[in-house]
């Protein structure tokens, strides 16, 4: 049986659940497998009773690298609606708030996903961006609106329009992350921050997620249907297809 | 544009995407990666600097180098060949 690409975990602390996404060799990167099984651990851990709050981990060198080539491919090639990719919901509708430690890289929709947390770590050496623009595409995932969460809208502008990597240590003093670190310290102020509201009655955390999730659900939805007809768009442009694989050439 | 001025632009990109990396004793015989640079630094230092240089490489010819001398030798070659171009009747 091979390994499984995201696993769920009680975590150190009462109360708290980890959901661990680990594919070393795929660095993350969304494909239909990776997504059923990132679907399947959020699943498992809600099962949990003692659960209260979620840390969602990636890699230490790869939070996630967003959609996988060969998805990007299904998208152009119209195998695949963009519509069909909904991980944030997985997000947003978990009933307890999540905390996303990212303490390596996260790109395009790999960010996207750790937006949608209530709560987001950060690190100072490893680098973040809506990459999207780069292989010629509009954002998806709710990227136009879901890096106002963390960013001023004009940043946010910037990041979504130049498609550029930044290092964490680029948004100290100018930013809404819960906190930006060396690499090393992510998890465990992660872990920490989940044990500092673990402690609280899960029927008020359930009702408080709900409550301040809601404008980013809203927010969500109403994006996401516009960036489905953006993409159907973009996606059309006989460009997209040659920068896709010229920025996924080895 | 000389190729100094090429290896000017590619270490100021490399030194602000590495910390702690002092533009003044960066060895280009060696690879960006022994030089502190991750593969997303490298991603950037590349893109910023086809950028400034005005130029744009394929992907899969970066991959083939190894050090940044190679770096420097094809931005620089390619620099000369779009200006060969620009100045063509």
């Amino acid at each position: 049986m091979s390994t499984p690409l995201c696993v769920f975990l009680p975590g150190p602390h009462e109360g708290v659940g980890v959901v661990r996404m680990q594919d070393a060799a795929g660095k993350n990167a969304m494909t239909e497998r990776f997504v059923h099984e990132l679907v399947a651990a959020f699943r498992a851990a809600e099962a949990w009773a003692p659960l209260r709050v979620l840390v969602l981990q990636g890699l230490p060198d790869m939070f996630s690298t967003g959609a996988h080539v060969g998805m990007l491919r299904d998208l152009v090639g119209g195998r695949v609606a963009p519509s069909d990719i909904l991980l944030p919901k997985v997000v947003f509708d978990c009933p307890v708030p999540v905390v996303a430690a990212m303490e390596g890289h996260a790109i395009g929709g790999g960010l996207a996903l750790g937006l949608c947390a209530d709560m987001v770590v950060i690190a100072r050496e490893s680098r973040y961006g809506a990459t999207f623009m780069n292989m010629g595409f509009t954002p998806g995932m709710g990227m136009t609106r879901l890096l106002t969460h963390v960013l001023s809208p004009a940043l946010a502008h910037e990041l979504l329009f130049t498609g550029e990597l930044k290092r964490g240590s680029f948004f100290e003093g100018k930013s809404g992350f819960n906190a930006i670190l060396p690499r090393v310290a992510v998890l465990p102020a992660a872990l920490d921050l989940a044990a500092r509201v673990a402690d609280k009655p899960r029927v008020s955390l359930e009702m408080l997620k709900r409550t301040l999730s809601l404008p980013r659900r809203r927010a969500f939805e109403e994006t996401h249907t516009i960036e489905s007809l953006m993409h159907r768009v973009s996606f059309a442009s006989p460009e997209v297809l040659a920068r896709i694989e010229d920025v996924h050439a080895e | 544009m000389t190729r100094e001025q090429v290896m000017t632009v590619v270490v100021k990109h490399l030194a602000e995407a590495v910390d702690g990396l002092d533009p003044a004793n960066i060895d280009a015989s060696r690879s960006m990666k022994d030089l502190g640079a991750n593969s997303l630094d490298i991603v950037e230092v590349v893109s910023s600097s086809m950028r400034e240089l005005k130029i744009k490489i394929p992907r899969s010819e970066l991959a083939k180098l190894t050090n940044l001398d190679g770096l420097v030798d094809l931005l620089f070659r390619t620099v000369q060949e779009s200006q060969t171009q620009a100045k063509a009747p």
